[in-house]
């Protein structure tokens, strides 16, 4: 199980870079409410450095791994239990790379047609806001919906940690002035390059002359982009029948769980306890929703131990984290293999993410807390 | 006059609705050449400048109001999920939750309109789009406050959360249909409103996008209506052991068709008779939606709820706030100010207006009436009916002054609406109560006994001074147990059975007999020889005894006693005497009396003789 401890550090780090870029590029486009001018100033420093070199290797490389290791997310889920944040998360996730292809392959190749092109904000805007509205529209989303998704991965990751509580104040507004100020640099910009373009004939020829040399390979881009998108979409959608075999698959084994007070939840064979209980709508903390990270989820067994699969690196460490007591466990991590499995949730449904970051100011970890001051 | 009047006004009715008929299909028939054009002049502003701008403020409210909203539920999530998983015990607690689930995702509803709102106020949108963005914003609003409002009423798959009567298998599809009837009927008044706010003439799409979308609405709504309300079997759980009252299903398909009618016909007066159909849906189901949250209790209980004070007040309430909901709604969607209406000439605005007062009259009435009766009823079904055996206590008055208040409160209500109805129809009422005033003279001097009965019972009523399940006497021999009380009589049972109806009038001073106490007194006649000390004596530890060892005894306020009263010719009389509570005189006496017989036999004495022994010295 160490892999998969691995992976979801890889994909972290991976989303950690992208995000790192986006808000480069976000900061450089909110200094469009200054001026064109500031923003090709402050290019060099925040936009360039990733898109030649070691820059663009680490972005390309962290791009590819948070992609894939998505795709990998989906396709080795047992259920669609997802909480509505993650049906967000998935959704802008997988929305992104067929809106972004056509900036990236189009800023690529701008530059290679006319070197200087690409790279000048001012032209690029030109085309934007004069020439190919329709990519300014693709592109509005994409900020949109990268920053959203980057956002919830972030808030969800941080959230859970002690150093939350200092740093949160700091963060929840950077979260939300990035994106406005860029969206409101990109407007403002706008404004400006449609000002010049009707002031200054000369620039507009310049762009114009760009613009008739791009159009040229505009078809083979078209062709690619179109390629791209379906191996994409070819890759999605195998994920998502991995998903659906899987669930298929274990149609035919209903199983079920018995929780305290009385509750049963129906389900299958293989499915974690947490999901049971999402399936079912039996109440059941669950901060991380299930990524084996807030230890909300966790649960005494009271019967049936043998009978769920064997906790994994993650859910130990999380488990010693939260000072669990024995025969204690992570509904989120432990799979119903058969059936007889009795549990007894330990925190609270309303459970928020304090009880991960301060395990031992809620009811379970008061009584593991003290269980383990006995021993 | 009148007549042609009517013929004159159906006819220009008539004449309205062909026109607007045939106004709708050239609207259908124009619609598709104009929304090419439309979609043309859309596209063409679209990839420009001012759509990239149009675009990117768009994004950026849209960004603004989904930040705040999440931002709040960081907070409010917690809340939110304690509500969401509490179990429900009972309809009553789960609409408590209910409450605090709207309230915790309307406050986030709010926050998001509230920002997305407030953030596109502060840009500089190009010409059109800011109404175009005001309307998208409110008909986001309009589908996310139907979801949830769905979602928290009917609560698909969990029975246990379902604020209205509706069976199980139904509730998917109830809600599933609701959510589509409202889109398409938010489609009908957003999209068209949206259509009409861009720069290009669009009347004709609007006019039909509005058709089609209504047209949709209402074959949903009259499907669902017949689908779901029509079956026996299918109502919800409350209804299950009542016989059918009312047909549900085909007065409400009427009532959808209904609105739809006037729509078609006149879309100005549509809004009133959309809210006139929805109160008269909520009234025909507001029975059993009541009743719903009463229902489970009681069957566990084991009690009908009918009976219950309750849920009879809260559904006349709830009636009662429906139409007043529904009258101010009507008065809003006319946006007619009140003041206005009121100095209307028009003759069937003043009738509208008057009827209008008349049922409000009635409702409060009846509110009323249900209240005091329903309270009453539960009042009395709870004291248990006078034992004539037992001391009256605090419920007798009750037993008495109940039913009286009840008939008197229906008779004051009556009168009172019946000359307040009269008087909001402009009824003149002053000659009628100048006339009940001569002819009540009249009557008057003809019912001077009755009057005096009335007040005269008033009194007595009000000092108390007798009530159901006491002995009395009163003047002119009559006497007996209360056993009913009027407004005007009381009925007295006398001891050997005749029933005395005493008009208070002739009541006169009345003796109780049934109050907090009695002394019974009653003599021993004993040979002359007997020694006084002795018997006294002998009286008193009876007494005792008899306090103590019997259950009778327990009764004895003050024990008997006994002592020579009088001294007669051969006879010394000795007087007893007990106080005990009312009507148990007799009993005690009883057992005293044979309790003492027996010690003076075994004393070996008897009462004296009845026979005067006269020596004659010789």
């Amino acid at each position: 199980m160490r892999g998969e401890a691995l992976i979801r550090r890889a994909r972290l780090a991976s989303g950690l870079v992208l995000m790192a870029f986006v808000t480069c590029h976000l900061a450089n486009l909110s200094l469009g409410l200054r001026s064109l001018a500031e923003m090709e100033a402050w290019r060099m420093l925040l936009t360039a450095p990733w898109t030649r070199g070691a820059g663009l290797w680490l972005l390309g490389a962290a791009g590819t791994i948070h992609l894939s290791l998505g795709l990998y997310a989906v396709a080795a889920r047992r259920s669609l239990a997802l909480s509505t944040t993650d049906v967000m998360q998935l959704a802008l996730g997988l929305a992104i790379p067929p809106l972004a292809i056509a900036h990236v392959v189009a800023t690529a190749t701008a530059n290679a047609v006319s070197p200087g092109f690409a790279s000048n904000y001012g032209q690029i805007l030109a085309v934007y806001w004069s020439f190919a509205p329709f990519y300014a529209f693709l592109q509005l989303f994409v900020v949109v919906f990268v920053w959203m998704h980057a956002a919830i991965g972030l808030y969800s990751w941080l959230v859970l940690k002690p150093v939350w509580r200092r740093i949160g104040g700091l963060v929840i507004p950077v979260l939300f002035a990035v994106p406005v100020l860029a969206l409101l640099g990109f407007a403002q910009a706008g404004q400006e390059v449609l000002d010049k373009l009707a002031s200054d004939p000369a620039w507009k020829q310049m762009i114009l002359d760009n613009v008739g040399r791009i159009a040229k390979v505009t078809r083979e881009l078209a062709d690619f982009q179109r390629a791209a998108i379906w191996t994409y979409l070819a890759a999605v959608a195998a994920a998502f029948a991995i998903l659906g075999a899987r669930i298929l698959r274990h149609r035919r084994r209903p199983l079920a769980v018995a929780y305290d007070g009385g509750a049963r939840a129906g389900g299958r064979h293989g499915l974690s306890i947490l999901e049971f209980s999402r399936l079912n709508d039996v109440p059941h903390a669950h901060v991380c929703s299930g990524r084996g990270r807030c230890g909300t989820c966790r649960v005494r067994v009271e019967s049936g131990a043998d009978r769920l699969s064997a906790p994994g690196d993650l859910e130990r460490d999380t488990l010693a984290r939260v000072h669990a007591g024995a025969g204690e466990r992570l509904a989120c991590q432990a799979r119903v293999l058969d059936e007889g499995v009795a549990v007894t949730r330990l925190l609270p449904a309303f459970a928020d993410a304090s009880a991960a970051r301060a395990p031992q100011e809620w009811p379970g970890g008061q009584a593991a807390a003290a269980a383990e001051s006995r021993t | 006059m009148s007549d042609q009047g009517m013929s004159g006004w159906s006819l220009e009715l008539l004449g309205a609705a062909k026109q607007r008929l045939e106004a709708l299909g050239l609207d259908l028939a124009r619609a598709p050449e104009e929304a090419r054009r439309a979609a043309e002049a859309a596209h063409a502003t679209l990839m420009s400048g001012a759509g990239v701008r149009s675009a990117t403020y768009l994004l950026l409210i849209l960004f603004i109001g989904i930040a705040v909203e999440w931002l709040y539920w960081t907070y409010a999530y917690s809340p939110l999920r304690a509500a969401q998983s509490a179990p429900a015990l009972t309809p009553l607690h789960a609409l408590r939750l209910g409450l605090r689930l709207l309230l915790l995702r309307g406050s986030g509803l709010l926050l998001f309109t509230a920002a997305a709102l407030g953030a596109s106020a502060a840009f500089t949108w190009p010409p059109h789009v800011h109404p175009l963005v005001v309307f998208a914003t409110l008909f986001l609003l309009v589908l996310r406050a139907a979801w949830m409002g769905v979602g928290i009423l009917i609560a698909p798959g969990r029975p246990h959360r379902r604020l209205v009567p509706v069976a199980p298998r139904a509730a998917r599809w109830l809600a599933a249909a609701l959510l589509a009837a409202i889109f398409l009927l938010a489609c009908g008044s957003f999209l068209p409103a949206m259509v009409e706010s861009g720069g290009v003439a669009a009347h004709h799409i609007a006019s039909a996008l509005r058709l089609a979308a209504y047209t949709a609405a209402a074959a949903l709504l009259v499907a669902l209506s017949l689908a779901l309300f029509g079956r026996p079997g299918s109502r919800g759980a409350a209804g299950a052991a009542r016989a059918p009252l009312f047909p549900r299903s085909f007065p409400l398909a009427m009532l959808v068709v209904f609105v739809y009618a006037v729509w078609l016909l006149s879309p100005r007066a549509a809004p009133v008779a959309a809210i006139l159909a929805v109160v008269v849906g909520l009234q025909i189901g507001l029975h059993d939606m009541v009743y719903f949250y009463w229902h489970s209790e009681d069957e566990t209980a084991g009690k009908p709820a009918d009976r219950e004070a309750l849920p009879a007040i809260a559904l006349s309430l709830a009636r009662f706030v429906v139409a007043l909901a529904g009258i101010g709604a009507a008065a809003l969607a006319l946006d007619t100010p009140v003041s206005a209406l009121a100095e209307s000439s028009s003759p069937w605005v003043g009738v509208g207006l008057r009827l209008l007062g008349v049922a409000v009259l009635a409702l409060l009435a009846h509110g009323v009436w249900i209240a005091v009766r329903s309270v009453v009823d539960q009042r009395l079904s709870r004291i248990a009916p006078a034992d004539p055996h037992q001391p009256p206590d605090a419920s007798s008055r009750l037993l008495t002054l109940l039913p009286l208040l009840r008939v008197t409160t229906a008779v004051v209500l009556l009168v009172l609406l019946v000359l307040s109805s009269l008087w909001a129809l402009g009824i003149e009422i002053t000659p009628l109560l100048a006339g009940a005033g001569v002819v009540g003279l009249a009557l008057g001097f003809g019912a001077q006994a009755l009057v005096r009965d009335v007040i005269a019972g008033v009194f007595y009523l009000a000092e108390d001074a007798f009530r159901v399940g006491e002995y009395v006497e009163g003047a002119g021999n009559t006497k007996g147990t209360v056993e009913r009380i009027t407004l005007r009589s009381v009925a007295l049972r006398h001891h050997n059975g005749p029933l005395h109806f005493v008009p208070y009038g002739a009541l006169g001073s009345v003796r109780n007999t049934s109050r907090d106490w009695v002394i019974d007194k009653f003599n021993l006649p004993l040979p002359i020889e007997v020694e006084s000390e002795k018997i006294r004596k002998m009286i008193k530890k009876i007494g005792e005894q008899l306090k103590e060892d019997t259950a009778l005894g327990q009764h004895l306020m003050e024990p008997l006693k006994g002592k020579l009263y009088r001294v007669d010719p051969g006879v010394k009389v000795f007087r007893c005497k007990f106080r005990c509570p009312p009507g148990k005189q007799f009993d005690l006496r009883a057992a005293a009396l044979k309790r003492i017989e027996a010690a003076l036999k075994e004393m070996g004495l008897g009462y004296a003789a009845g026979v005067n022994t006269v020596i004659v010295k010789g």
